[in-house]
């Protein structure tokens, strides 16, 4: 379905719902155009009610990275703060819902940690000018995204400011994306070929517990190794939160982790998709003879062979050992529909190295 | 704002505008309007006043709390020295006439009905690009560097202006009308005789801005904030008041104690654009509070308003917030602005003294943050403390829940050095 044909099926919806007396319909109150959440979302990740269309605005390199832009229909998303989800509604004056998302050139990883902002202009002069949440969202993974309003049809200019990476780097990625980057991408944009982007209502399977796969795209997508790919040897795994939590130790311990002793690599992601649960405070403990040997965060590391992950070099780490991660703050990273309530409320997760 | 029968525009924008447009039909326009200020001139016998250029607070009103309440309009003025080589005595004598002027046209403030108000008070600042043209270097005492980038994460454009010249007053007539006095527009300035620069220094850039209750919700008609949603009451474009006095260094703690330019001060001057869409229209006020503030303000709901009931202190050293920085960051996921930057005070005193205004220069939301401290590394100190990098990297982003840095962008820094008033004028390297 286009988006006209989902408007004007949205409209009949409307009226069908405000005559059964429902007023959470399409199109009131200024909720965006969007079918209602649906009803007893899990506390997991679930299939959302709707996937909009993607259009692919530009791509271009800079620095180490390469970056595309897209756009879609302005959507609700809901920005986290603390352990909370908060909604946030699309407002009256969104065009569009714009996205970045970068990848590193050499190994195709998306970093999900740093930041990215736009100044969009238009006829040289500045539209929209902001720094874009981190976000994730079942068919585009991790990217930086808002809604932001623009001016009409026609050609913008859209210049992409990275700064440095923020996230320890490890292995071969010392020193890589150590210094801010930015482009200016041109971009046409016309309604008619937004409108014309497809939606997917997804009736059928909305809210079960599950999720879309990641779109096909001309780009790479932030998935993590599946687990039978992952470097080093599998010392432990366990779900919290609705999260998959695998605890590895690499052969040798990258270069740019401080102290000595085995590297504990913990490789957090989402059910289903392998998404990186970015962003979030994990700390853990190791118990060896009732004795507390380790107790401290494992950092936020982005490293080629490991790709994302947290970690920490523990000394000595053995067989028997009993290991305990613990999440603070949840990933602070907005969520796309369907993942709004997971991720949030994390048990601590238990291993004994074998 | 609201119309009137001059012509649609309240006063106090029109007053803001006439600084922002400057120039002398803005400025007759503006004398025009201000509802005759009627402002008393300054003390004939100057040497009453004080030689710390950056003695303002004695000339500031204060609000019920004790916290000195900031002159309501700004003017930021660049110069660079025209001649070639050093500046010689003529030149010096030009620049100190044309200040001493300036001191007798108006008083530093005067005492009305409504308070304590600011008549005009103004520093003049040197910067190492100027001092390079001595063959003698600045005394050790003197700590000025050129400026730099202060984050790993921000990319500013280092100004080097010569000179910086920084006028405030309750009345834009009056630092509009300096600005006047100063490029020799005017012979006569509130009744007083006045004269010029005469081109000893050239201008080469002008900022303008404003800081006070009410004045930023009235200019938010500029792209970086949404329209209508700055609480009125607030002094600054963020929603929150600041410059409590618990928060501020004393303006003994930022004067140079020993050397040639003992009792002057260094100055460090960034422009910053502020992107306040999200903040307003996304952020909720819990979250606002944590960042702005520290997250207990939040959870223990510690800030009202504008923050008027904070008193004269904003409670951070009361709630344990700076020495739980990297516990907060774990826990809440997030920061305060405030939280991070009290880290960097001295036996729990603040080291740095703001006197920050915001603008509309560029049609854009923008922060002109004017800061003084005793030697520069202070200010870099308390920047680093508010980077918030040694706390970042998970929950808490470079800039994402890190504070405000979110919301802004520096785009240029310089710094100054205020020397004290005797050697306020085009000052040699080592002044006798």
């Amino acid at each position: 379905m286009n988006r006209r044909a989902f408007l004007r099926a949205g409209t009949a919806v409307a009226t069908a719902a405000t005559v059964a007396g429902c007023l959470d319909g399409l199109l009131g109150e200024g909720e965006s155009r969007e079918p209602p959440l649906v009803e007893d979302r899990p506390d997991a990740v679930y299939v959302p009610t709707h996937v909009d269309g993607m259009e692919m605005a530009g791509m271009a390199s800079a620095g180490p990275y390469k970056l595309a832009l897209s756009y879609s229909f302005p959507h609700r998303f809901w920005r986290i703060d603390g352990s909370d989800a908060e909604k946030v509604s699309v407002e009256d004056d969104d065009t569009v819902h714009l996205m970045g998302t970068l990848w590193d050139v050499d190994t195709k990883i998306v970093p999900p940690a740093g930041n990215l902002s736009m100044t969009v202009r238009k006829d040289g002069e500045v539209v929209d000018d902001r720094r874009m949440w981190p976000m994730l969202s079942q068919t585009m993974g991790f990217h930086f995204g808002d809604n932001v309003s623009l001016d009409g049809d026609g050609t913008y200019e859209i210049e992409v400011s990275v700064d440095p990476l923020g996230a320890r780097t490890t292995g071969a990625f010392q020193g890589r994306f150590e210094e801010a980057v930015s482009t200016t991408v041109e971009v046409e944009y016309s309604e008619r070929v937004l409108n014309e982007t497809q939606v997917q209502m997804l009736d059928d399977r909305q809210g079960e517990r599950d999720a879309v796969p990641p779109m096909e795209m001309d780009m790479p997508v932030s998935q993590l190794p599946a687990k039978a790919n992952l470097e080093g040897e599998l010392v432990g795994e366990g779900t919290s939160g609705d999260g998959v939590f695998l605890a590895t130790v690499p052969s040798s311990t990258p270069r740019g982790v401080d102290g000595d002793g085995q590297y504990l690599a913990v490789s957090a992601r989402t059910p289903y998709n392998r998404y990186p649960l970015a962003r979030m405070a994990l700390s853990g403990t190791v118990r060896r003879n009732s004795e507390t040997v380790f107790d401290g965060a494992l950092a936020a590391s982005l490293d080629p062979d490991l790709d994302y992950h947290y970690g920490a070099a523990i000394d000595g780490l053995q067989s028997g050992d009993e290991v305990t991660l613990s999440v603070g703050a949840p990933p602070q990273v907005f969520r796309h529909e369907g993942y709004e309530t997971a991720f949030l409320e994390f048990e601590d997760v238990h291993f004994t190295v074998p | 704002m609201e119309p009137n029968a001059a012509g649609g525009m309240g006063r106090r924008d029109f007053v803001k505008a006439a600084v922002a447009a400057g120039g002398a039909a803005a400025l007759s326009a503006c004398l025009a309007r201000e509802e005759d200020p009627d402002l008393p001139t300054g003390p004939e016998d100057l040497s009453t006043l004080p030689d710390a250029q950056h003695a303002w607070n004695g000339a500031l009103p204060t609000d019920d709390h004790g916290n000195d309440v900031a002159p309501r309009h700004h003017l930021l003025l660049y110069f660079d020295y025209a001649g070639d080589g050093t500046p010689d005595d003529a030149d010096r004598e030009t620049v100190e006439a044309a200040l001493q002027s300036l001191e007798r046209a108006y008083a530093r403030s005067q005492e009305t009905d409504d308070g304590r108000e600011v008549g005009l008070v103004f520093t003049v600042g040197y910067s190492p690009a100027y001092f390079d043209r001595f063959e003698a270097s600045l005394s050790e005492s003197v700590d000025l560097p050129e400026p730099a980038a202060m984050a790993p994460f921000e990319d500013p454009e280092f100004e080097k202006p010569d000179v910086a010249v920084h006028l405030a007053s309750d009345y834009g007539s009056a630092v509009l009308g300096a600005e006047e006095a100063l490029r020799g527009e005017k012979s006569e300035l509130n009744g007083v005789e006045v004269t010029g620069l005469d081109g000893v220094l050239e201008r080469v850039d002008r900022r303008t801005g404003f800081v006070g209750d009410g004045l930023p919700a009235e200019h938010d008609d500029v792209r970086g904030v949404p329209e209508g949603e700055v609480d009125e009451d607030s002094p600054l474009y963020m929603g929150f008041k600041s410059g409590f006095s618990k928060n501020q260094a004393s303006e003994r703690r930022v004067t140079i104690r020993e050397g040639p330019f003992g009792g002057g001060t260094t100055q460090h001057v960034s422009m910053l654009r502020l992107h306040l869409d999200q903040w307003y229209e996304q952020d909720d006020r819990s979250h606002r509070v944590a960042t702005m503030f520290c997250p207990v303000h939040a959870e223990e709901d510690l800030v009202e308003g504008v923050g008027e009931n904070l008193g004269d202190s904003s409670l951070l050293e009361e709630r344990g917030c700076p020495a739980h920085t990297e516990d907060h960051a774990r826990e809440y996921g997030k920061v305060g602005h405030s939280q991070k930057s009290a880290r960097a005070r001295e036996d729990g005193d603040p080291i740095i003294l703001r006197r920050d205004f915001d603008s509309t220069d560029d049609d854009l939301t923008t922060l002109h943050f004017v800061s003084l401290q005793r030697a520069i590394e202070d200010f870099r100190a308390t920047r680093e403390a508010m980077n918030g990098t040694d706390v970042s990297g998970g929950a808490v982003g470079q800039r994402t829940n890190n504070g405000i840095l979110q919301y802004m962008t520096v785009k240029r820094r310089a710094n100054f050095l205020l020397p004290p008033r005797r050697h306020r004028s085009l000052p040699p390297a080592v002044p006798e």
